[in-house]
């Protein structure tokens, strides 16, 4: 194995030659080094091909050697789409290339290269419309050239957290305006995060000159010692309102990646600049490089990237490659200087590399290796995302940030042009307007805190901005040359392309984008968007201020599923009682937030025991809210459709509430505990936006009402006992409770001690039908309740039930549940319930809207029978007006009743199907129709109510 | 993410609040018409530009506020003194 | 259809021939200078206000018509949605519209000469608790009942239409089952709104981009300026100069309540932004369209490789469409919920639109107390679905002045009359 195009080692280079790494490349072996790129190891070991591009399977080589590299896209291992420019060599990684078939070399699908002609951008658009059927064939086809790696769909989730960061000022980029801005901002008292998207700190300064390098080093050393926190491999990849900012840290010593979110006070944007590559025919011929690619892969890797070269310089990166390049040894057959009048006209090659550049004088001349130098793009996405539009400056050749707001300031090369010391003075200046901006922010914040410490000294002013900008170097306008070439590698789209979709008329920058897919590739523009709006302006003989540009949009860069996603951390409420349940073989249901026990083996057992015995049932779920103050009444009162005022102590009753459009919103029951003391009760879903509902009417509508609101949910362990021996089984646990039938009446409340817990609240109910009671304990004592229940219940025939027996005793009973036999549509006449709407009652939210729904017609709730008895229906079937499709209703519960041997229902029908006694036609899911009953009460079973009165 | 300045609780993340829409008054119940009370349910100005909403810090202190926001923009002004009641308005 | 002779036609043998003679095609659409009177003004130049047009012209000989957008064309919701379409919706009166809609994108391809590559690989809507299969079955009744294909299917079934899902039990939210509608998929949206603004052109439609429409002209009406109930519109104040016309159709999203103030016609909408994001392409792998109400997440894979990810609506009213991080976050997480395996894909981009949200989470169409002066608007989520059908109902409410049977359930004075639409139900993500 020898790396046949690695350099002799030398002082600036970033790989350790003392560290070998084995890879495996398309399954070829090689070696590289500890510091190596996949791609520069890759080309250390003489191959040159990274991939195939998109459309006509082109082979594609080194173009820029960055993240942004389109032609660098690589699968290793399970992980598609990495970036072989920019991701670190690891020893044992799997490397393979992407969108070949069969093969790297051998690629059958670069036929396509030969139908180019006819492959214009948007063809897809003009082809296969008839017939419709030939569409999916080729929409089948099409997907196989899908152009990134392959997902492996048991990729482990691996570790991701999350960090929040809360620094001063975060500085993007750790080039020396960057690295300055930091240091100079730290050293003003400020925190600072300085995050940088490669591996080292220094920009550009890595593949510089001796003293370039040097000096990135001290500036290192002054940010450590001035307490900088710098995060290497990541990126600020997007900033949003209030400079919430996300990062990405692609190295971390135990998260795969990880997610920083980050509120900086102030943001400072040092990101560089990136090389834009040039337009011309052949500019994607392997061997055709960006100035930085070629420095970057002499100085910082050893690699030598050709062994003839023609230089197209326009800038003094250009003439750094030629210096690079003569020291690698790497023949320099041409210096093109754009900054005359000359440039490159054209590239011709074989089929896997270029062989000669065309000049624009007429010569032409052989050579592996064509630099380009024709300028940069400012990555002002950043800006862009604080809500700033750069404006294009056409003697500098690129866009310049125009005025984002305060907390966004930006520095270095996206500024503007400078030495080295130039830059970093105006880094400094740049950090030390943030930390002041920073600290005059942290100010404002405490003041406006009324929780916060008292804040020490006079609020500092708001400093102003008093930089010496940076001066913009003249650079020469190149973005085509005489022909026409790629401008988006990763989509295959060319300037004629562009040129001939703007004719057709997508000439705005956002048609032809969108047409042409220009710019929207992995690389997101970061190459493209400049050179697309350029020609666009070509096209339509204008200025690139005139065409304008597109809006970058986050992130960044590309940020992975597994960072973003985190740990999955989606909490589940469980009661007290939840040990036992999951000790006793229960059946676990999830409803909402809450895991509760559906069932313990056999839910019609549940019920039977219950109706006959007595069943305990763990009720926690139950909202409850504890209402104390002189005002309660009033707030039941406004927010229920019955009447409050009279509820004695120890009473309890039951309550609808309406949202203010007359639907129904929730309901439960609510006890007076005493004088000015209350418990209410909410659905267990509704308990979150009751409290809200609660505490909106307290606070806006009637702040004069003296209520205190404490929910107190999980507080209490809810238990609910119900059946025949439900008196005998509590009565043996309670002291000073009369349970007599005529001292503690139906739907009364007592306060006391059960199994020797104090504070429980006993009230009398009955939404199973039986004989029955709910109690609420202090949730630290809730497990031990039950179980003195299970064990002195035991002669009584005691057994839990779960929330399967509770939904079938309240179907046999006619309770209808809130959203299940209620929709969103439906207003409180809908329940049946209107002896519980006080009309006459002063106001109550929703009250209008029932008053002036009573008066039209509305579905209402009927309890069904289907007259097959052994029929249930699924829940939902829609019923039809007899003969037709006309839907007059639906089933909304449908169990089968173990206590009455058959089938029964709840459902919605109009008015005219409400009846008692009316057959309706249901359908079934299985298309068969069949008669059901309407009932004369909702109860199925006991409607008297003796059994529960008893 | 929008910080929200919370009265008692100083600026929160937007998430550690529950927006509960435009500032709207309720009619009368009683005098209402239809159509007032129904432009009441339904109908806001929704407007693109400065808008008076009403914020509840349903993750702190449980206390509604009101705060003026430019919807375009992100901008609040008058955003409520601390310890200052702004139940009601 | 009408006739489009004036249209270079698209097909494979005009792709061979012009790539032969090296010849370019013609431009898509003219760019007519504007006229200072129109027998119809379309306010919006997303799909909606396009198909408007198109058929007012190919349906019903209306072809004086102008098209404004303040921006270009398709700049709006058309072209930031997920592009999915579907008609399983929950009420007969979605179902019926919805399923029009779909008959329309079904034979678009043919009908506009444009391939709008709809891919009909299928819809799931997955359910995760039983209130969700409740409502799935809900929804499958009355779709059955209009014969759209819908019917709920079991964890077994779905993993063998999409691999990729976790169908395990132990999983914070299980898939219980889905509703799986094979009609449904995806579009190229760009390519819809290219389709009608391309064969509207040629019918003699003026599409005019670039031009705001900064006042609606009204007289007699109750308010200022004329404007208001029993008044009657007479055109348009655009940046471009004004336009008579005794018709202005409302075809807006975002800023469609903004615009109707401009008339003296308040509407029920706030406007909140819609997310969405796609990931770097990969391989292809999910074949069908997949949708968690619950976890407020649908997602497809395009043709291209990358995954389409969409959510519900953020919370806060807001005009802004720079996109937050959370979204992207809750996104993430979710995704991988459903499926494990996705760790190491990356999103490349995100973007936001405007949506229109009513109380009833559906539409506002038909003529106003405005004479004259009709309004599309309102269409939540559900706007690029409803675009071809939306187009054919608008276009005949215009050319007769009245209320179409199809729309019907969604004019204006339902919220005055208190009858709302029962579509929220589904609604919460609907995608």
């Amino acid at each position: 194995m020898i790396m046949s195009n690695r350099l002799p080692e030398s002082s600036s280079e970033v790989v350790d030659r003392s560290k070998p790494i084995r890879f495996d490349w398309n399954g070829k072996k090689m070696k590289g080094f500890e510091g190596d790129t996949i791609a520069s190891a890759i080309l250390a070991n003489g191959d040159h091909i990274l991939s195939r591009s998109l459309k006509y399977h082109r082979p594609r080589g080194v173009l820029t050697h960055d993240f942004w590299d389109p032609n660098l896209m690589v699968q290793v291992g399970d992980e598609p789409n990495v970036r072989a420019g920019h991701r670190r060599l690891e020893a044992g990684m799997k490397i393979s290339a992407q969108n070949v078939w069969p093969s790297l070399k051998f690629d059958a699908k670069a036929a396509n290269g030969i139908a180019g002609r006819f492959l214009t951008a948007g063809f897809y658009y003009k082809t296969f419309m008839k017939p419709a059927r030939l569409w999916p064939v080729y929409e089948k086809v099409l997907a196989r050239f899908a152009p990134g790696g392959e997902v492996d769909l048991n990729t482990p989730h691996g570790y991701h957290d999350k960090r929040y960061a809360h620094p001063d000022v975060v500085v993007a980029g750790a080039g020396p305006a960057g690295l300055a801005a930091a240091i100079a901002a730290a050293q003003c008292g400020a925190s600072v995060l300085l995050v940088e998207h490669e591996y080292e700190v220094g920009g550009h300064l890595l593949w510089g000159t001796d003293d370039d390098r040097a000096a990135a080093a001290t500036l290192l050393a002054q940010a450590a010692a001035a307490g900088v926190e710098i995060l290497t491999n990541s990126t600020v990849t997007g900033r949003y309102e209030d400079n919430w900012l996300g990062i990405a840290q692609r190295s971390h010593p135990i998260a795969v990646e990880r997610l920083i979110k980050a509120r900086a006070k102030v943001l400072v944007v040092a990101a560089g600049l990136i090389e834009r590559p040039y337009v011309f025919q052949g500019n994607d011929l392997p061997g055709v490089m960006t100035s930085g690619a070629v420095s970057r892969l002499i100085n910082m890797y050893g690699v030598k990237p050709g062994k003839c070269a023609v230089v197209l310089a326009a800038n003094e990166s250009g003439d750094q490659a030629v210096e690079d390049l003569k020291r690698a040894d790497v023949e320099v057959a041409r210096v093109v200087d754009a900054r005359g009048s000359t440039t490159v006209n054209c590239a011709k090659g074989s089929r896997t590399r270029i062989k000669s550049v065309e000049v624009s004088d007429g010569s032409s001349i052989d050579c592996d290796l064509l630099v380009t130098a024709v300028g940069w793009t400012a990555p002002t996405s950043l800006l862009n995302m604080s809500g700033d539009r750069p404006v294009y400056d056409a003697a500098a050749a690129r866009f310049f940030p125009n005025s984002p707001p305060d907390n966004v300031l930006a520095t270095g090369g996206i500024t503007g042009d400078g030495s080295r010391d130039e830059l970093i003075a105006h880094g400094r200046a740049t950090g030390e307007l943030a930390a002041g901006r920073a600290n005059a922010a942290r100010h404002r914040i405490q003041a406006a805190t009324a929780s916060a410490a008292a804040v020490a000294g006079d609020e500092p002013e708001y400093p102003s901005d008093n930089r010496a900008p940076l001066t913009r170097a003249d650079h020469p306008e190149l973005h085509r040359s005489s022909t026409h070439g790629l401008v988006d590698y990763s989509e295959d789209i060319s300037s004629k392309d562009l040129f001939g979709a703007a004719a057709e008329g997508f000439d705005s920058v956002e048609l032809l984008k969108r047409f042409t897919t220009a710019t929207m590739g992995p690389s997101q523009g970061k190459l493209e968007t400049v050179n697309t709006v350029a020609i666009l302006a070509e096209a339509r003989a204008e200025t690139i201020e005139q065409v304008g540009t597109t809006v970058w949009r986050p992130p960044y860069a590309p940020i992975s599923l597994g960072a973003l996603g985190g740990r999955v951390f989606e909490p589940v409420r469980v009661s007290s009682i939840h040990p036992w349940h999951e000790a006793n073989g229960y059946t676990p249901i999830l409803a909402g937030q809450w895991v509760r026990p559906e069932h313990y083996g056999d839910p019609h057992a549940e019920v039977r025991n219950t109706r006959t015995n007595v069943g305990i049932t763990d009720v926690t779920p139950l909202g409850k809210l504890d209402l104390q103050g002189p005002d309660v009444p009033k707030l039941l009162s406004q927010l229920y459709t019955n009447k409050w005022m009279k509820l004695p102590v120890g009473g309890v009753r039951y309550g609808i509430m309406c949202a203010e459009d007359g639907v129904v919103l929730d309901d439960g029951v609510t006890a007076r505990l005493g004088e000015d003391h209350y418990l209410m009760t909410t659905t267990s879903s509704g308990a979150g936006g009751v409290w809200n509902w609660v505490e909106n009417w307290l606070q806006t509508e009637h702040p004069e009402w003296q209520v205190h609101v404490t929910p107190l949910t999980t507080g209490l362990t809810s238990i609910n006992i119900a059946g025949p021996n439900s008196r005998k089984l509590l009565s043996r646990l309670v002291d000073c409770i009369d349970l007599g039938p005529g001292a503690f009446e139906y739907m009364q409340v007592r306060t006391g001690t059960i199994a020797e817990v104090d504070n429980c609240i006993v009230w009398r109910i009955g939404f199973t039908g039986e004989l029955s009671y709910e109690i609420h304990v202090p949730s630290g004592h809730g497990l031990h309740v039950w179980n003195a229940l299970l064990e002195q219940g035991e002669d009584l025939g005691v057994a839990p039930f779960g929330l399967e027996a509770q939904r079938i005793m309240r179907l046999e009973k006619g309770h209808f549940i809130v959203g299940q036999d209620t929709d969103g549509l439906s207003k409180a006449p809908t329940t049946g319930m209107i002896s519980l709407l006080k009309l006459d009652k002063d106001d109550w939210a929703g009250k209008t809207e029932v008053a002036w729904a009573l008066e039209d017609d509305y579905p209402v709730i009927v309890a069904v029978q289907p007259t097959d008895p052994k029929i249930v229906p699924e829940e939902a079937c829609q019923i039809l007006r007899d003969g037709t499709r006309e839907i007059v209703g639906r089933i909304t519960s449908s169990r089968h009743s173990p206590t009455l041997e058959r089938s029964v229902c709840l459902a919605q029908v109009s008015r005219e199907f409400a009846v008692a006694g009316t057959t309706l036609t249901v359908l079934l899911a299985n298309g068969e129709r069949i008669n059901a009953r309407v009932m004369e009460h909702h109860a199925h079973f006991d409607p008297e109510g003796e059994r529960l009165r008893g | 993410m929008l910080l929200v300045p919370c009265p008692n609780c100083g600026p929160r993340n937007a998430t550690d609040m529950n927006y509960r829409g435009e500032a709207h008054s309720r009619p009368d119940p009683d005098a209402a018409t239809k159509e007032e009370w129904r432009t009441y349910l339904y109908l806001r100005d929704n407007p693109s530009g400065w808008l008076r909403e009403n914020w509840y810090c349903s993750s702190g202190c449980r206390r509604h506020f009101q705060l003026e926001r430019h919807t375009l923009t992100g901008e609040l002004r008058n955003p409520p003194l601390p310890g200052r009641k702004t139940a009601g308005a | 259809m009408g006739k489009s002779s004036k249209l270079a036609r698209y097909s494979a043998a005009g792709l061979f021939w012009r790539g032969i003679r090296k010849q370019s095609w013609p431009r898509v659409w003219r760019q007519p200078a504007m006229k200072s009177t129109y027998d119809v003004v379309i306010i919006g130049g997303g799909v909606h206000g396009l198909a408007t047009a198109f058929y007012l012209a190919s349906n019903h000989g209306i072809n004086d018509v102008a098209v404004v957008d303040k921006a270009y064309l398709g700049s709006g919701g058309s072209g930031r949605n997920t592009a999915i379409v579907r008609s399983n919706y929950l009420t007969p009166e979605g179902v019926a519209f919805y399923d029009r809609s779909l008959d329309l994108y079904n034979s678009m391809s043919a009908d506009l000469n444009i391939n709008v590559m709809f891919s009909e690989r299928g819809h799931l809507t997955l359910a995760h608790t039983d209130s969700a299969l409740r409502t799935m079955n809900w929804r499958a009744e009355v779709n059955k009942l209009q014969d759209i294909n819908s019917s709920l299917i079991a964890p077994e079934e779905i993993k063998k239409l999409a691999p990729s899902l976790d169908i395990s039990t132990d999983t914070r939210y299980p898939i219980l089952g889905a509703l799986y509608h094979p009609p449904g998929g995806t579009i190229r949206h760009d390519a819809v709104v290219w389709g009608y603004a391309r064969a509207a052109d040629s019918h003699g439609v003026d599409l005019h981009q670039q031009t705001e429409v900064l006042d609606i002209l009204c007289e007699g009406g109750e308010g200022p300026e004329g404007k208001g109930a029993g008044g009657r519109v007479i055109g348009v104040r655009t940046n471009q100069g004004d336009i008579h016309a005794p018709v202005v159709v409302n075809c807006t999203a975002g800023w469609a309540s903004q615009l109707s103030n401009m008339a003296g016609v308040r509407l029920p909408i706030t406007t909140h932004p819609l997310q969405a994001a796609v990931t770097e392409p990969t391989k292809t792998f999910l074949p069908t369209v997949v949708v968690s109400g619950s976890l407020h997440v649908y997602v497809s894979q395009t043709d291209r490789g990358e995954l389409v990810f969409g959510a519900s609506v953020d919370p806060v009213a807001t005009y802004d469409q720079r996109g937050t991080l959370q979204f992207t976050e809750e996104l993430a997480g979710h995704v991988l919920e459903l499926m494990p395996g996705l760790s190491k894909m990356r999103l490349m981009r995100q973007w936001a639109g405007l949506c229109d949200m009513t109380p009833d989470y559906s539409p506002v169409m038909g003529p106003t107390q405005v004479d004259g002066y009709f309004v599309d608007v309102g269409w939540g989520t559900y706007g690029f679905k409803a675009g071809p059908v939306s187009g054919e109902q608008m276009a005949a409410s215009v050319a007769n002045n009245n209320l179409p049977e199809l729309i019907a359930p969604f004019a204006l004075s339902r919220f005055t009359e208190g009858v709302l639409v029962g579509e929220k139900g589904a609604a919460a993500v609907g995608h």
